[in-house]
Order: structure tokens, then C-alpha cells, then sequence
């Protein structure tokens, strides 16, 4: 995923310090001329939200109802979704996004949790260590995964991989050529190139933990790992909780990944995603309605996904 | 606050608002006469810079052209090295923002009439606008050509057969000469080639990119099979001759182990191998070995080119393939007739454009191969080609005699190519990359996906 | 850099500065160091000298740990092939636009909503923050659509930069970082410019701006970076060579260029980021980790 920093606590959409004290006529006349002000000072981004958000939202939903051919539209039902649903790809780019997914949410959001805490610990090198790790980050996503295909995961003896394997007198492996490598070898890529801004945010709220916390665990004769456990996650629950929704949000819209590394599709459809699943109709099937209704049910997947986090979330608390 | 201020932020609110359509238009040029009353065109599909001396010949072709009618102007646009790239021609297709005389395969047939983007160009296609327009192969015009309409020009053909290494040949112990005429030969010749280690594999096979697709079409005809039923509604290669030709792969890729560790190859994995040197044997048209040494550090001296293989004796079959312009919807009168004589100097003149024979030796370009294969065999236009190509070729003409002396019958892409290409891809990596992979059961999963894909297109 | 030393952390400091906790701290210190310069420098490496190899040293077993025969040629061959210039240009230059873009008008939103507070402001926010549970990728082909045609105005922003920019505006998560910083300023400052007979326009620039600086600069880290690691939908609405983005035209030419060349370009397009990055590393970094993280 990319970087994502969080919004803390106490979304408050609305109240607003008292009102100063002006007379009541030149407030209401303030009022007045604060609305057309407002409206005007909104009026650009709500015209980019407008055609670039909102309209496609709905133009997806009623183009997934449609068809278009030679320039006539049609009304088609929900022949779209048939058609989307019995694709005999369907279910398997499900299961391989969702399997990237896991497989990501574990790399991708345990490892940089532990480096972070980690990290806080050294008093040496810190601007180094830090650098480095942000380092992938700012390299165009092009650019690493290509690292990646032609010079890491090379199936022959000739990879950087292969050759660190052999070396060690480890059996190699085929990387993205073998159905079962094809994932994980796509997390690790993906995770090297965006763990760096998650580090990071960690690397922050970490150091917003007050020490007299682990002063008073101590003094409690609380070792390292329950100083962790009692102190460290509970403090940092809410950005990790946070992080946790933004990573799964992220990385089921995987696309670059299988599309450098796996030339799209992978060995028999094992790096196939929903995304480029809509890609694939979209542009090499030549079929825009379908892949928009594939975009509509990757939607509803994605706000129940929401809803059931939210209503974990709240559980919780 | 005051009035002035406010209008101030609103102006420039509408103005940004406004702004942006007004500069997004200017992006875009419709012009189709400029100021001095000049018929203005865009060509796609000129060469990149990479391509030196290709792009030069462009120029100096525009140029000459334009001095030649001096009522029209040419303008270039560079697309690519692969000038309709699936995804990226489909988006120029959907966006409209295609040029007004546009590059396609033979395969986007389809696709262009069902974008409505393009023009019908019966009314034109003759010989008045394209002299030796009678001489063009009727089969390559078919390919352009649906439901009695004329939709596209044929600028290329070719059909394919196997391209080897010949040094690799020479250092296995096979004969350079006489390259495997058959599936058995070509798995003895790779055993062999790939015996030579090194990582040199013995025969490479495309399957991702939708070439995989492409390259088990071009098999499977080479059996006598077809990819669709004759009324193109229904699969057909699940059966005998799909299963050999996957079998073929399977016993080379893990039988023998002769076809290197690489697989999941597009288009271009293949050809950097190729021009590595690593690689002894694979399918592809006469041009893959211009491709291999202009843009992939190979050598020509390397390569030849045979007839495409066959089951037992000689090939069934083989895949032909090509490309063409197409017109832009709206183009006037005169644009029309423009864009068909540039076409007409540039794709189909003896001697002119891409037959320039005699520029292309003098700036050390390949000359000799057989293509593009674009004139009725016995016409006029043919036999000038054939005396100019002989007259200027650099290229031995022992190399590409083995596929020219032995020619094969050409089966042109069905249509909706590039959806049964990507289904296929998965067939062929299976094959390639899982020593488990079962053939009976990868033709039977690939034949459910096309059939419903073709049902859907049928629609 | 240890300035951190008055703040304790999970171990304290006067542990790790005796004894066995002094051992085990530099051991591990001395490990971390390599390992992350092996894992985060090691490809790089790989990488800037792959890209010196020739085809068939590219291919070869085992693989060598200097180029054999260094091809500098790969390199010029890669930024003429690609031109690469144009490239890099081109995603400097809608990174800029989307920057300049957002932060105009976003702000402007973000300072009505937060401050200024019209009768359907806060309907406007919510249809906004709506948004942000929606990914790109699930609107990609209506957006699309869109962009090809445009609603009302019939034009079409295919290889047009403002497709860049104008989606880039409708960002739900920047608004809601800017007005929440807004929000925070205290209104005593606002009235306060009022009575002097501030405009809206006068405060914004003249009291929430300078104010605002640190959430600014992360709205910018935002935008730039955005733009930077995007990929589908500038592949889909930059279609044609001269107006694609680095990710998108290096992509566009590993298939027609042999893999050793694809490795220099890739080489090359990770140079200018880099080098900003090294430069601007402390701010970038400050940036990322203070704005929007204070409870």
C-alpha cells in the first residue's frame, strides 16, 4: 500500500466555537455573505467531486445495467453481472486477491509493526535506518517490480534469489512461474517497496507513548514482552486498528504487482486479481459495461467489508 | 469582507471551472484543411526514435510525399514500438483519440466496427485512389473487409514458420540447412540444442500477453485444427489436435527438459532471449529476426527461418497474420482520399515506402525477407517486388528458403482473437510452468471460457 | 541524532548503557544496520549493475557480482529509447499541476467548510467523506468513461493533463486533513482579523495559511507522491507515448526492449526521486510522521 498517514481521534464534522459578539443584524448580514464566500471558495472542488466522483459513481452503477455497441446503449438487465459472475475466472481472482490480502496484512502490517518498535529502541543511526527503509517508497513502482521480475526472481540459477538459495544450499525455487510462489513472492515485492510509510506512522505513535507508562510497568516487574503487550499495543491501538482497515483496502485493489510481475494473468491464472480482472474485460475484451458491473460488486464487497469492521471496531470498545 | 473580494474568489472559481474546458479543447486538433488550404491528415504508427533509421525513412517518405501533392499535409504520430498494443489501441479506440488514418491488426477488425469510431470506406477503396489496388492479395483485403463493407487498407501480411539459431544448429551438430520439418524433429533438434547448456534452451514458447494464445492458433492450424467452429459460435480444440500440440510442449518442457528454465514469456522476454543467443528454436514470423537485431542486441548472421513444423510430414497450416490502417469516422471527402494516397505511396508501391529496397541496404537494414507478402502471386506488382527484393536483398537467400521453397496453407486469426488469446495463455502457462498440469483438462477449462465468450459476443 | 534520550522508550536508557544490555544493544544495533543496508541497498545495487550486463551475462549461471564486460551503452541506449526526459518531464509535470491543483482548491474548500461553514456545508463534507470509503480502482471504468466524454461539456481529456489534475482535486481524505486542521485554530484569531476588516480572502491568506504550513506540507507529500505511484489510470487516460508517465512508459516499452535496457531505464527513472528524497529527507519525513497524527 501506499503511504497513509491517520487522522487522529474526534471526527467532528460540525460545532464550532461560540460566536463572537456582534449585533444581531450584522451577524445575520456576516452570515449571509459568509455562505456565498463559502460557496464560492468551494465551488472548484465541488465541481471536480461532481464529475470525477460522484457522477462515475452512479454512471458505474447504471452502466453496469447497460451495453453499448457500435454507439447505441441498451438496456440489458442483469446480463452484465451473469455474464461477470459465470467469467471462470471470477472466483479465482477473488480467491487470489483475497489470498494476497491475508498474505499481505500479515507482512505488510506485523513485520513494519515490529521493526517500528524496534527502530524506537536504537539511539544510534536512526536517520540512517529510517532513510533506508523509506527508501523503496519513493521509487516509481515501475521500477522495483521490474527489479524484481527480471533480476530477483529469475527461475533459473540465474536470479539474485536462486543464486542467495543455492549459496546457502537451500533448494530454489520458480518464483512467479510456480502457482504456489506466484503470491508470496508478490507480497514480498509489494511489501518491500511500501512498508517504509507504515514504518514510519508507527515509528510516530510509538513516540507518542509517555515513559512514565514503562517507568510504572517496570516498577511492576513487567518484562519486555508483557511491557509490549500492556503497554506498547494498547497505546497504539487506534493507529493500528486504523492502519489495519487502510491495508486491506489498499492492497484488495492489487494490480501493478501481477500485471509487472506476473505479465497479468501468472502460471494459469494464479496472479489474476479483481482488478485485473476488470482490466482485462475492460480493455483487452473490449467489454466496459462488464467490467464496470465487476467494479460494482467489488464495491458492495468493500462497504460490507466496512460495516463489519466498523461494527468489530465498536464492539471492542 | 467586501463585494469586490467575493467576486474576486468567484471569478476565479469560474474561471478554473471554465479554464479547463476551454484548454482541454486546445489539446485537441480537428483541423482538417490549415490556413493555406492544405488537406491536413494524422498517421499513427510512425517509428520511434529507437528505430533510427526506419523513422528517417518515414521522414524523408513524408517529405517526398508532400512534395509530391503539394495540397496535402502529413502529420506523424508515434505510437509505440508495437503500434496497437491491445490495451492501449483499446484505449485509444474508447477515448477517441485515435489519428484520422489509424493502424490496426487484422485481429482489431472487429473491435473497430463495434466502437463505431470508423469509417466505411467502400466508396474509396478502388483503383482510383489506390493505383495497384486489383494486385493486393483478395485474402488480406477479405480480412479488412465485413459484410460486403470495406473498413481498412492491408499494409502487412505474413504468415509463420520456425525461426532458429543457426550457429546454435552448427555448435549442436545439426544441419543449419535443413531445419526439423516436423513437431518429432524440432523435440530432437531442441534435446540437442538444449544439451549445449549454458542455459540455452532448445526451443522457446510464448504464454502470457495473449501470445500464448496467438502461438497455440498458429500450432494448432499447423495440425489441420481451427481455434472456432466454421460459423464461429462454438470452440474447437478440444480434441486430438489441440492435445498434440499442447503434448508437444509438455514433453519438451518436462520430458526433455530442452526448453529452458524461463517460461510466462511475452513478446519481448522471447526476443531478448533470442538475441541473447539463448534460445535455438521458436515460432514466429519472417520480421522476428529484424526484431531480434534492431531491437533486442541480437546478430543476423544467427538466424534463419524454416516452414512451419507439421504432426507427421508437412504443416497443415499455419497462421497468417497482418495489419492495416483504418479510418477515422468523419473525415472529410478529401481527407479521405489523402490518407488513401499516402497508404498508396508509403504501404503499397514497388519500390517506394516500406518497398524502398534500395535505401534499405544502403542503410544496412535486412533486405530479402519474405514479406510482407502483400501482391497476388503472378501480378504485376508481385513479380516487380520479387525482382527488386532479389536485386537489392543482403540477407543469403539460403536462410528463409526452407520457408518460402516449402509454402503452407495461411488460416487467417478468427474473430474476437485477442479474448480466446488471453483464455488460451492459461492453457500454455499451465502447461509450461506446472509439471502436473493436465492437457485433457486445461483444453476442456480453456473451451468452457471461449464458448462463453463467444456466446457473450454473439449477443 | 539522539535527542530522543529524555523520553524513554520500552527499554530504558540507562539499561542498554551497562553491562549485558550494553552488549546486546550494539550487537543487535550492528545487525539491524547491516541487514537493512543488505535489504534496502543490495537491490539497488543489483539493479545499477544488472543494468550494466550484457544480454546473454544477464542470463547467465551464476549470475556475476560485478558486470564481466560493463555496457554503459545499456544506459544512453535506455534514456534515448524511452526518452526517458520526456517521461520524467511529464510526471514532474502532473505532479505539479495536481499539486498546485489541490492545494489551491482543496484548500479553499477545506477553510469554507471549516470556517466559513455555508447552509450545505456540512451535507457537502458528508457527500465528500463518503467517497473516501470508495477505492479508485472500483470507479476506474466509469471514471474513465467520463473522462472520455465528459458530462454537459462534451470534450474529451484523453492526453490531457487536466485528467490528471481535476480527479486528483476530488481527494475526500486531504479536505478532511485540512479542515480538521482548520478547525483548530482558534476562533478568537479569526474574529479577531475580522474586526480589523479582514475579507475571507485576507484571512485565509494572511492568518490560516502560515498557521497551517506543517498540514500543508503534508497535503503536498500527499499530491506529489500520488501522482508518483499511480499507475492504471494514468496508463489508461495518457495513451499515447508522448504523454505517458515514467511508470507507464517503462512498462509500455519492456515489451519491445530487451530486459537489461528495461533494468537502465528503471535505473534512471529512480534517480530524480532519490535524489529529491535525500535531499528533502528531513522535512519529508517530519512531514509524514507529525501532520495529522497528534490526537
Amino acid at each position: 500500500m501506499a503511504i497513509a498517514t491517520v487522522p487522529g481521534a474526534g471526527i467532528d464534522v460540525g460545532s464550532q466555537a461560540p460566536a463572537p459578539v456582534d449585533p444581531r443584524r450584522a451577524r445575520r448580514n456576516r452570515r449571509l455573505k459568509d455562505n456565498l464566500t463559502g460557496y464560492a471558495f468551494l465551488i472548484g472542488a465541488v465541481i471536480c467531486f461532481a464529475f470525477f466522483s460522484w457522477y462515475p459513481m452512479v454512471r458505474g452503477v447504471v452502466m453496469s445495467f447497460q451495453r453499448t455497441r457500435a454507439g447505441e446503449t441498451t438496456w440489458v438487465g442483469w446480463d452484465n453481472y451473469e455474464r461477470i459472475i459465470n467469467d471462470p475466472s471470477f472466483w479465482t481472482a477473488w480467491q487470489n486477491t483475497l489470498y494476497f490480502t491475508v498474505l499481505a496484512l500479515v507482512a505488510g502490517y506485523a513485520i513494519p509493526f515490529f521493526l517500528a518498535v524496534l527502530l524506537n529502541e536504537f539511539r544510534h543511526a536512526k536517520g540512517y535506518l529510517r532513510i533506508l527503509i523509506y527508501l523503496p517508497v519513493m521509487l516509481p513502482p515501475a521500477s522495483a517490480l521490474f527489479l524484481f521480475k527480471y533480476l530477483a526472481y529469475d527461475p533459473s540459477d540465474a536470479g539474485l534469489f536462486n543464486s542467495i538459495l543455492k549459496g546457502l544450499g537451500l533448494p530454489t525455487s520458480q518464483w512467479m512461474q510456480s502457482t504456489d510462489m506466484t503470491m508470496p513472492a508478490m507480497v514480498l515485492a509489494s511489501t518491500w517497496m511500501n512498508m517504509g510509510g507504515a514504518v514510519l506512522i508507527y515509528l510516530a505513535s510509538l513516540q507518542n507513548i509517555p515513559g512514565e507508562l514503562y517507568e510504572a510497568a517496570e516498577l511492576d516487574g513487567a518484562g519486555l514482552w508483557r511491557r509490549i503487550t500492556n503497554v506498547t499495543i494498547p497505546q497504539t491501538k487506534l493507529i493500528l486498528s486504523l492502519m489495519a482497515m487502510l491495508q486491506v483496502v489498499a492492497t484488495m485493489q492489487l494490480f501493478i504487482e501481477p500485471l509487472i510481475l506476473a505479465n497479468g494473468a501468472g502460471s494459469e491464472d494464479s496472479a489474476t486479481s479483481v482488478v485485473y480482472l476488470i482490466y482485462q474485460h475492460g480493455f483487452f475484451q473490449n467489454d466496459l459495461n462488464g467490467a464496470a458491473a465487476l467494479g460494482v460488486i467489488m464495491l458492495v464487497a468493500l462497504i460490507g467489508f466496512s460495516a463489519v469492521y466498523a461494527r468489530l471496531n465498536a464492539q471492542q470498545d | 469582507m467586501s463585494v469586490p473580494h467575493f467576486r474576486k474568489v468567484a471569478a476565479i472559481a469560474l474561471a478554473t471551472g471554465l479554464g479547463l474546458g476551454l484548454a482541454a479543447c486546445s489539446t485537441k486538433s480537428d483541423d482538417d484543411t490549415d490556413a493555406a488550404g492544405k488537406t491536413i491528415i494524422t498517421v499513427d504508427c510512425q517509428p520511434v526514435g529507437a528505430q533510427k533509421n526506419l523513422l528517417q525513412a518515414w521522414n524523408d517518405d513524408v517529405k517526398a510525399f508532400e512534395a509530391a501533392n503539394p495540397t496535402i499535409k502529413i502529420k506523424s504520430v508515434s505510437v509505440g514500438t508495437q503500434c496497437a498494443n491491445p490495451p492501449d489501441f483499446t484505449a485509444r479506440l474508447q477515448g477517441g483519440s485515435m489519428t484520422d488514418v489509424f493502424y490496426g491488426y487484422m485481429t482489431d477488425v472487429q473491435q473497430v466496427i463495434d466502437s463505431g469510431q470508423a469509417m466505411d470506406i467502400t466508396a474509396y477503396a478502388n483503383k482510383d485512389n489506390i493505383p495497384n489496388w486489383d494486385d493486393v492479395l483478395g485474402d488480406a483485403k477479405n480480412t479488412f473487409t465485413k459484410d460486403g463493407k470495406v473498413w481498412g487498407i492491408p499494409t502487412k501480411n505474413y504468415s509463420m514458420g520456425l525461426v532458429y539459431n543457426k550457429t546454435l544448429f552448427t555448435k549442436a551438430g545439426l544441419d543449419p540447412k535443413s531445419p526439423p520439418k516436423t513437431w518429432a524433429e524440432v523435440r530432437e533438434a531442441a534435446k540437442k540444442i538444449s544439451a549445449l547448456g549454458d542455459g540455452i534452451a532448445g526451443f522457446g514458447e510464448y504464454s502470457s500477453g495473449n501470445t500464448g494464445g496467438w502461438h497455440f492458433t498458429a500450432e494448432i492450424y499447423s495440425q489441420g485444427g481451427a481455434l472456432v467452429t466454421a460459423d464461429g459460435k462454438k470452440a474447437d480444440f478440444n480434441n486430438d489436435m489441440g492435445k498434440k500440440v499442447l503434448q508437444n510442449l509438455k514433453d519438451m518442457r518436462y520430458g526433455d527438459n530442452s526448453m529452458g528454465a524461463r517460461q510466462l514469456l511475452g513478446w519481448g522476454d522471447l526476443l531478448t532471449i533470442a538475441g541473447a543467443g539463448k534460445v535455438g528454436m521458436f515460432v514466429g514470423a519472417p520480421d522476428a529476426t529484424t526484431a531480434i537485431v534492431t531491437q533486442f542486441q541480437g546478430k543476423y548472421e544467427d538466424w534463419a527461418m524454416g516452414a512451419m513444423p507439421g504432426q507427421d510430414g508437412a504443416a497443415k497450416g499455419t497462421l497468417g497474420g497482418g495489419e492495416g490502417y483504418f479510418f477515422k469516422k468523419g473525415l472529410t471527402d478529401d481527407q479521405v482520399k489523402a490518407g488513401l494516397k499516402w497508404l498508396a505511396f508509403e504501404k503499397l508501391t514497388v519500390g517506394k515506402g516500406q518497398f524502398d529496397y534500395a535505401r534499405a541496404k544502403a542503410q544496412g537494414e535486412q533486405v530479402g525477407l519474405p514479406q510482407p507478402q502483400l501482391f497476388t502471386p503472378g501480378s504485376t506488382s508481385q513479380k516487380a517486388e520479387f525482382e527488386q527484393r532479389k536485386a537489392n536483398g543482403n540477407i543469403s537467400p539460403d536462410d528463409f528458403a526452407a520457408f518460402e521453397n516449402n509454402p503452407v496453407t495461411i488460416k487467417f486469426e478468427p474473430a474476437n482473437a485477442q479474448g480466446i488469446y488471453a483464455i488460451l495463455d492459461g492453457a500454455m502457462s499451465a502447461i509450461l510452468t506446472n509439471p502436473n498440469a493436465n492437457v485433457d483438462a486445461e483444453l476442456k477449462k480453456a473451451e468452457e471460457k471461449v464458448n462463453q465468450l463467444l456466446a457473450q459476443a454473439a449477443k | 541524532m539522539a535527542h530522543q534520550s529524555e523520553t524513554r522508550s520500552l527499554v530504558s536508557f540507562a539499561q542498554l548503557q551497562r553491562g549485558r544490555g550494553k552488549v546486546i544493544y550494539w550487537t543487535l544495533l550492528t545487525v539491524v544496520v547491516i541487514a537493512f543496508t543488505l535489504v534496502f541497498i543490495g537491490p539497488l545495487y543489483w539493479m545499477i549493475t544488472g543494468a550494466l550486463k550484457s544480454s546473454p551475462e544477464l542470463a547467465q549461471t551464476p549470475p556475476t557480482l560485478w558486470p564481466a564486460d560493463p555496457q554503459p551503452e545499456n544506459y544512453s541506449d535506455a534514456w534515448e529509447r524511452l526518452d526517458l526526459a520526456k517521461l520524467l518531464f511529464n510526471t514532474f509535470y502532473y505532479a505539479v499541476g495536481a499539486l498546485v491543483f489541490q492545494l489551491v482548491l482543496d484548500t479553499a474548500a477545506a477553510y469554507a467548510l471549516s470556517k466559513l461553514r455555508p447552509k450545505l456545508g456540512n451535507l457537502i463534507l458528508g457527500m465528500m467523506l463518503a467517497t473516501l470509503m470508495i477505492p479508485a480502482m472500483v470507479l476506474i471504468i466509469p471514471q474513465y468513461v467520463t473522462v472520455i466524454d465528459l458530462p454537459i461539456l462534451h470534450i474529451s481529456l484523453i492526453d490531457s493533463p487536466f485528467s490528471i489534475w481535476l480527479p486528483a482535486v476530488a481527494n475526500a481524505f486531504n479536505i478532511f486533513l485540512l479542515k480538521r486542521f482548520f478547525d483548530s485554530i482558534p476562533e478568537d484569531l479569526m474574529s479577531a482579523a475580522r474586526m480589523d476588516g479582514a475579507g475571507s480572502m485576507r484571512t485565509l491568506w494572511s492568518i490560516v495559511l502560515p498557521i497551517s504550513r506543517p498540514i500543508l506540507g503534508v497535503v503536498s507529500i500527499f499530491a506529489v507522491t500520488a501522482v508518483w505511484k499511480d499507475f492504471l489510470w494514468p496508463k489508461l487516460v495518457m495513451p499515447s507515448p508522448e504523454t505517458r508517465t515514467i511508470s507507464v512508459g517503462i512498462y509500455a516499452f519492456s515489451g519491445g526492449t530487451p530486459q537489461n535496457v528495461v533494468v537502465a531505464a528503471a535505473v534512471i527513472a529512480a534517480i530524480p526521486t532519490i535524489v529529491f528524497f535525500l535531499i528533502f529527507q528531513r522535512s519529508i519525513m517530519s512531514g509524514l510522521t507529525a501532520g495529522g497524527l497528534k490526537e
